[in-house]
């Protein structure tokens, strides 16, 4: 009796502490879904190879475009591994409510993906200044740079750091706002815009918000939200543009938002929250205001591209009319977005190099890139790729989108301590609209705290 | 007679010390030792894993400023405990953390004791579905259950304004209004289980006990509080702890509704805590911050524990 009790006792403590291995083991090849995402079969699929082969990637995106479709990524994998049956690649879909939280786990618990797909604000100015993303010098050989610089020379120096490249871009694309096109004709506040450039002054702009307001055709005219920092850009391009004010100085080292035009644009848009012509949400960021805008309940968004056209194309009842943010000078300066692949330094030089291989199929292969591009919903880098929906059912939609494309601004976005001036950004927003702050008060402080930052 | 009824009051009684194991020989003994160490073993390496070490460790790395890039990590000794007590912010955090803790537990307890009160002794089918009703919000899951609130809480299009006539109100961005939305949610979401352990406890209370009493003339308020309240002590401290730590540790329903925000109303030290390690990856300070989270936690049980001490 006491020999079974002792057998058992040392059974259970076993079985336990194997478990306790099994929990702490981690395999390296092992991904964890998506905590959003947990519940989708794309998710929980992801996990599973796409084919046997010696040299195993994982490959984390976020959605950009179809990148955030698990159908669509499965085709891109299944047709890459079939022409490498030497390499087997899993995958895993970020969102941008949980992509960051995922990344830094995965980082500081050492299971970082092989390769990632974002921007330059995560890859080079985060993680690449960090040293945990290996230098992708190579794959800019002289006829990708040249190539890439005829596009613009802003996506070449923003890929890089200190002389290394952490990423190689795919695609581009402006960031702007829309308007419900059928409310602004129904409101006749369409005489205040330039409907062939696209473009209105800031006048016009505070004209056409009145009037939406009086007309009484939506809940409310438009909606400033400053509840986080999803979709920050939108906010960032108002303020920015309303009376040509810079963000950063023109070396990106310093925060500029605090002067004189930036903060006249700011108490613009308190005076016209206080006058009903905007609403100020603190409890909103940008996907809630686009659901509102979707649904007809606010007459314009913050944040528009043509991704974001897309995935609420079957939701609108109405015309979603692209445009630049309004400005004084007539001469919008929007923010851009730059996506494209870094690579995480795991150690492992032969993954490396098979990653390396991978993103130059995606990016560079004469057939393969220019779908590549099709499936972000953006616009090459490579000038070579020359209109990539020429012909295509999407030619319409992204010649909207390419009207506005000659407003790039200044890609501000590498500055140092941009993890934390996002934050900052939508608090100082807060305070001012919400909170009774002076604009100027809350924009130094904004600048005081964002500088410290950068480090 | 009464001389030794005090003599005797005086002296402390002689305890005679009885261990379990009288009557057994050494190696019984050593064996039982042995057996029940093994089944203890499981989970202490658990407990020593998951708890112990994260806890050292974390005391540990509040001591070094810490980023993304391990190399650059270094020694700062209690530089992160000093920024902490000049850190607006955190202050904010510590205020707003109290106030959901100071109104979320009493609230919880109190609402819950009055519930199981009224539906223990009802019918078995009828209690079921009342335990079903309230423990609905915890099996829900988090996530879901502030999705609904959110879309209630909408200024535009939401219910809430919609029954008040208020369209346009916005709950979860006025500074006045945010946290109280906040612990709502949490009051409706840390109800559940308090309301089965009290009905489960209750329904133990002992009966001869109960009927002594009134036989004796006692009130019910004086049945409740001279005869059940004693001996549901144990269950209660257990809620207030469990509450107080899950109030002090709310997290999901600040991330997914305000951020924190507006202007701070609704920052708590948890959430600030993982504003600086995933957002500003600032793991030291973090960690610092965590250490002091725990420690307040650690005050805030041992006042419960010893103003709900009992005998069991």
């Amino acid at each position: 009796m006491k020999k079974s009790k002792r057998i058992l006792a040392l059974l259970l403590g076993a079985s336990m502490s194997l478990g306790l291995a099994a929990c702490g083991g981690g395999g390296g090849t092992t991904t964890t879904p998506a905590p959003g995402n947990s519940n989708t079969p794309a998710a929980n699929e992801s996990s599973t190879p796409s084919a046997g082969g010696n040299v195993e990637l994982t490959i984390w995106t976020y959605p950009i475009g179809k990148f955030g479709d698990y159908d669509t990524m499965q085709g891109l994998i299944d047709e890459y591994t079939a022409a490498n049956p030497g390499v087997s690649i899993k995958f895993e879909l970020l969102d941008y409510t949980n992509g960051d939280t995922q990344v830094t786990s995965a980082i500081t618990s050492g299971t970082a993906p092989d390769i990632i797909m974002e921007g330059p604000e995560r890859l080079v100015t985060n993680w690449g200044a960090n040293n945990l993303m290996v230098d992708l010098s190579d794959l800019w050989t002289e006829e990708a740079t040249a190539d890439i610089a005829a596009t613009s020379q802003a996506v070449v120096d923003a890929c890089q750091m200190d002389g290394k490249y952490y990423e190689y871009p795919l695609c581009m694309t402006t960031h702007c706002m829309a308007i419900n096109y059928e409310v602004f004709e129904e409101a006749g506040a369409l005489q205040y815009i330039d409907e062939e450039t696209r473009t209105w002054t800031t006048d016009n702009f505070v004209k056409a918000m009145e009037t939406i307001r009086d007309s009484g055709l939506v809940s409310v005219p438009g909606i400033v939200y400053c509840g986080g920092q999803g979709g920050d850009q939108g906010t960032r391009a108002l303020v920015n543009n309303l009376y040509s004010g810079t963000y950063t100085n023109a070396d990106h080292t310093e925060y500029t938002a605090n002067s004189t035009e930036n903060v006249k644009a700011l108490e613009l848009i308190k005076s016209m929250v206080d006058s009903g012509a905007l609403n100020a949400n603190a409890g909103f960021q940008a996907a809630d205001e686009l659901q509102q805008f979707a649904n007809g309940t606010a007459a314009v968004t913050f944040c528009w591209n043509a991704s974001n056209k897309a995935n609420y194309a079957s939701q609108v009842a109405f015309t979603p009319y692209a445009m630049a943010f309004p400005t004084d000078d007539g001469k919008p300066e929007l923010c851009g977005g730059i996506w494209g692949f870094g690579i995480f330094d795991n150690g492992d030089q032969a993954k490396i190099d098979a990653a390396k291989d991978f993103i130059r199929y995606i990016c560079d292969d004469p057939e393969q890139a220019k779908e590549s591009v099709q499936l972000t919903g953006f616009f090459p880098v490579r000038a070579s790729l020359g209109n990539v929906y020429e012909g295509t059912e999407t030619e319409a939609d992204a010649a909207e989108f390419l009207t506005l494309m000659p407003y790039m601004g200044d890609y501000y976005n590498v500055i140092g301590g941009w993890t934390e001036q996002r934050t900052n950004w939508w608090n100082m927003l807060q305070k001012i609209l919400t909170g009774g702050v002076d604009a100027q008060t809350a924009a130094d402080e904004f600048v005081t705290n964002s500088n410290a930052a950068i480090g | 007679m009464a001389q030794n009824a005090v003599a005797t009051a005086g002296k402390k009684p002689r305890k005679e010390k009885k261990s379990q194991f009288s009557g057994m020989s050494k190696a019984l003994i050593r064996r039982e030792t042995i057996s029940a160490y093994l089944f203890l073993l499981p989970s202490l390496v658990f407990f020593i894993g998951f708890v112990v070490i994260p806890m050292i460790m974390c005391a540990v790395f509040s001591l070094q400023e810490m980023g993304l890039d391990s190399s650059a990590n270094k020694f700062i000794g209690l530089a992160n405990y000093v920024k902490m007590a000049q850190d607006s912010t955190f202050w904010q955090g510590f205020v707003n953390t109290v106030i959901i803790v100071v109104v979320a537990v009493p609230a919880v307890t109190a609402f819950s004791l009055w519930v199981s009160s009224a539906i223990y002794q009802m019918k078995t089918v009828t209690r079921s579905f009342f335990r079903c009703v309230f423990y609905l919000p915890v099996v829900t899951g988090t996530v879901a259950v502030t999705v609904v609130w959110k879309w209630m809480f909408n200024p535009y299009n939401g219910l809430l304004n919609q029954i008040f006539g208020t369209t346009g109100y916005d709950w979860l961005g006025n500074s006045a209004t945010a946290i109280w939305c906040i612990i709502m949610i949490l009051f409706t979401t840390s109800i559940g289980q308090p309301i089965v352990l009290y009905v489960a406890a209750l329904g133990n209370v002992d009966q001869s006990l109960v009927e002594a009493a009134q036989v004796d003339g006692a009130t019910k308020l004086q049945v409740f509080w001279k005869i059940k309240w004693p001996q549901i002590m144990p269950t209660t401290l257990y809620i207030l702890v469990i509450t107080t730590i899950n109030s002090f540790q709310c997290f999901a329903l600040i991330q997914l509704l305000t951020s924190g925000g507006p202007n701070g109303a609704t920052n708590t030290i948890m959430y600030y805590i993982f504003q600086m390690a995933y957002n500003n990856q600032n793991f030291g300070y973090a960690n610092a911050m965590g250490v002091v989270l725990a420690i307040i936690i650690a005050i805030f049980s041992a006042i419960q524990f010893k103003f709900a001490k009992t005998d069991n």
